[in-house]
């Protein structure tokens, strides 16, 4: 699709977006989004403290039922991301630091379909995307459309399904999995290590069907299989060029298991995953050698809902192993290692005022192949804290001061590319997020 | 650039996979509110049990316990969501949205259904202190006579059970108890219990506390 063609299609979709928001205001002065609209219930029924995406135990009951509980109702949701963004070095800053930015816009088809079958599936206008950065393009986001039954009486709970979605751990309901842990990172700043484990990196490039299992809310069980999101689920990766995306071999497997209790005001998640996936070294190129990701991961969640107040933690380690083919990606060694670990605490008040404090520390094999254009060590390694602090004027607006700050990036605390300090990259993140 | 172009085999996936969901689909096992016809057994432990507990008893005191609760007590409650006549936090937030589509019958039925299961042991929560407990007793047997607060006995019952007009207060979580006490003192969020404005006007947060933590504590039968 020509530039010219994605521009004109966007000015399109931003007035059917305008036509749609004074629709809904007129209808609805209380402006909240698809699903509440679906159930008539408020933002903090499904989301922790009414942070957006972290899911209560009603809202994790909400999604695994496949989004099907309420009345159907128009399926359309809009949200937007303005932000500024203040870099400690000048040097390391685009053009766009200190520069107040409309960055991304997103339009979810979100909601009921039948009695068994629900969707939720996210589009995002990115205003700095493609290939320069400093375009605009619509691309495939967060999808997940599944079929959820339940099997229950006064004595058992049996939740089953299957989810049709594009980011291995998107169909997860807590807080803890990769693809829901961070959300809102800055675009104009470093917003965390340079390397991720793949699981981290397949939103939007693949498709996957997985079946799952909630028994009596206490044992969650998942597996599925990931392919290139290509042919007839290319819809699942679009806004990603062909030579872009990431191309994998076959069908790749993905287990999940987590153990779920909850008591009184209470409740707390353990879990693991496993993803293995072998990816061509040439996008274009279906006989191109592999390199073979096995992820690992534990993760644990804790909240304390009791109005006004709102606990939570989250806890992911991922222990990534590559085996390297011949050449595949330009790696050194036959084997590494990646370790990513984040830890991130939350408090809310009167799910209005917020604040909230991760830490992340990657480690990693060093590989003079992989990383020497970034870290004169050729490490990956990169530790750093992020506070925030947040405030809801409504329960669909909310305003957040990020700060991001490094002690080490890219193998060492002074001098990791030969010239900058891991301090460097240090950035604060003002943003306005709101969603109707 | 990629291109649409569905496979045959994708196709045949896609519709059996639809035929296959769709012959799933059962009314015995509906979560659609707005279907009359689905039994109020059905909607209870389809929805209702997300926060009300399969058995009418909740695992979070942000949710009050629904077992062995009145029934005419219940569909004053339902009916007064949906049509937004209580507006307290508690009740706008989670259930003007659930209760909008009921029709009189399936309030009716969802109130008998939940009037019928067998009431929560009591203490689920050890909310309280041996002290606090033993002053609501007092409290819920005796009132306060100096600061003219009567007797929860006497309306909701001897051992708090409740009846056609009064709410059953046995073994509810105390820290819905308290914010609902604070709701009928502080405000006129919920019109149907004027009488208890005027009933908890002189409690003090701490005999609030202590009322509540001893309701907590009462199972069935407490002597």
């Amino acid at each position: 699709m020509s530039s010219i063609r994605v521009d004109r299609l966007s000015v399109n979709l931003w007035g059917a977006l305008l036509l749609c928001l004074s629709v809904f205001t007129s209808l609805n002065a209380s402006a909240v989004p698809a699903f509440a609209r679906q159930t008539g219930q408020n933002c903090v029924a499904c989301h922790a403290g009414g942070q957006f995406p972290e899911l209560t135990p009603y809202g994790r009951m909400f999604k695994l039922t496949g989004y099907t509980i309420g009345s159907r109702t128009i399926p359309l949701s809009v949200m937007g991301v303005a932000s500024v963004t203040k870099n400690s070095n000048s040097s390391l800053a685009g053009p766009k630091d200190g520069v107040p930015v409309f960055g991304t816009g997103s339009v979810f088809l979100a909601g009921k379909i039948t009695d068994n079958i629900g969707i939720f599936a996210q589009g995002t206008y990115n205003n700095y995307g493609g290939d320069s950065g400093y375009q605009g393009v619509w691309g495939s986001d967060n999808f997940d459309l599944r079929f959820a039954d339940r099997l229950i009486d006064a004595n058992s709970d049996v939740i089953f399904g299957l989810s049709l979605n594009n980011n291995p751990t998107v169909s997860d309901v807590w807080n803890s999995a990769p693809a829901w842990i961070i959300y809102a990172p800055t675009m104009f700043g470093t917003s965390g290590p340079d390397t991720s484990p793949i699981v981290n990196g397949l939103g939007a490039q693949v498709a996957g069907i997985t079946a799952y299992a909630m028994w009596n809310n206490l044992l969650y069980a998942e597996v599925g299989a990931y392919k290139t999101a290509n042919g007839v689920f290319s819809f699942l990766s679009q806004g990603t060029n062909n030579a872009g995306q990431t191309k994998l071999a076959g069908s790749n497997p993905y287990v999940r298991l987590a153990l779920n209790h909850e008591w009184g005001a209470h409740n707390v998640m353990l879990g693991v995953f496993g993803l293995n996936v072998g990816i061509h070294s040439d996008p274009l190129d279906e006989s191109s050698p592999t390199t073979k990701y096995r992820d690992r991961g534990i993760d644990a969640q804790y909240q304390y809902l009791l109005d006004p107040h709102t606990v939570s933690a989250q806890l992911s380690y991922v222990r990534e192993t590559t085996s390297n083919s011949i050449a595949s990606l330009g790696a050194s060694n036959d084997s590494n290692t990646l370790n990513a670990l984040r830890i991130k605490g939350t408090y809310i008040y009167q799910a209005k005022y917020g604040a909230s404090l991760s830490y992340f520390n990657t480690t990693g094999t060093t590989d003079a192949g992989l990383y020497s254009a970034i870290s004169a060590n050729s490490s990956p390694n990169t530790q750093g804290w992020t506070p925030e602090i947040f405030y809801m004027p409504v329960q669909n607006i909310r305003i957040g001061l990020q700060y991001y700050a490094y002690q080490k990036f890219d193998g060492a605390t002074t001098g990791y590319n030969g010239t900058n300090n891991a301090k460097d990259n240090n950035n604060a993140f003002l943003y306005v997020w709101g969603a109707y | 650039m990629k291109t649409f172009n569905p496979s045959r085999a994708g196709k045949l996936l896609g519709i059996s996979l639809l035929l296959a969901v769709t012959a799933c689909s059962s009314p015995d096992r509906s979560r659609d509110l707005n279907d009359a016809t689905i039994s109020a057994s059905t909607t209870a432990l389809q929805v209702c049990s997300n926060c009300h507990g399969a058995k009418g008893v909740s695992t979070s005191p942000n949710f009050p316990n629904l077992a062995a609760q009145s029934q005419p007590y219940l569909v004053k409650q339902l009916t007064a969501f949906r049509s937004h006549g209580r507006t307290d936090p508690e009740g706008f937030e989670y259930m003007w949205g659930l209760s909008s589509h009921l029709t009189d019958d399936q309030i009716k039925g969802l109130a008998t259904y939940f009037s019928q299961l067998p009431p929560t042991a009591g203490n689920v929560d050890h909310y309280g202190t041996p002290e606090s407990v033993g002053r609501g007793r007092v409290i819920f047997e005796q009132g306060i006579a100096a600061e003219s607060v009567p007797a929860c006995a006497t309306c909701h019952g001897a051992h708090a059970e409740g009846s056609d007009q009064f709410p059953r207060l046995a073994g509810q979580h105390a820290d819905y108890l308290v914010k609902q006490l604070n709701v009928f003192q502080n405000t006129d969020q919920r019109p149907d219990g004027v009488a208890m404005k005027v009933i908890t006007h002189n409690l003090s947060p701490d005999n609030i506390t202590s009322v509540a933590a001893y309701l907590e504590t009462m199972g069935p039968a407490v002597n």
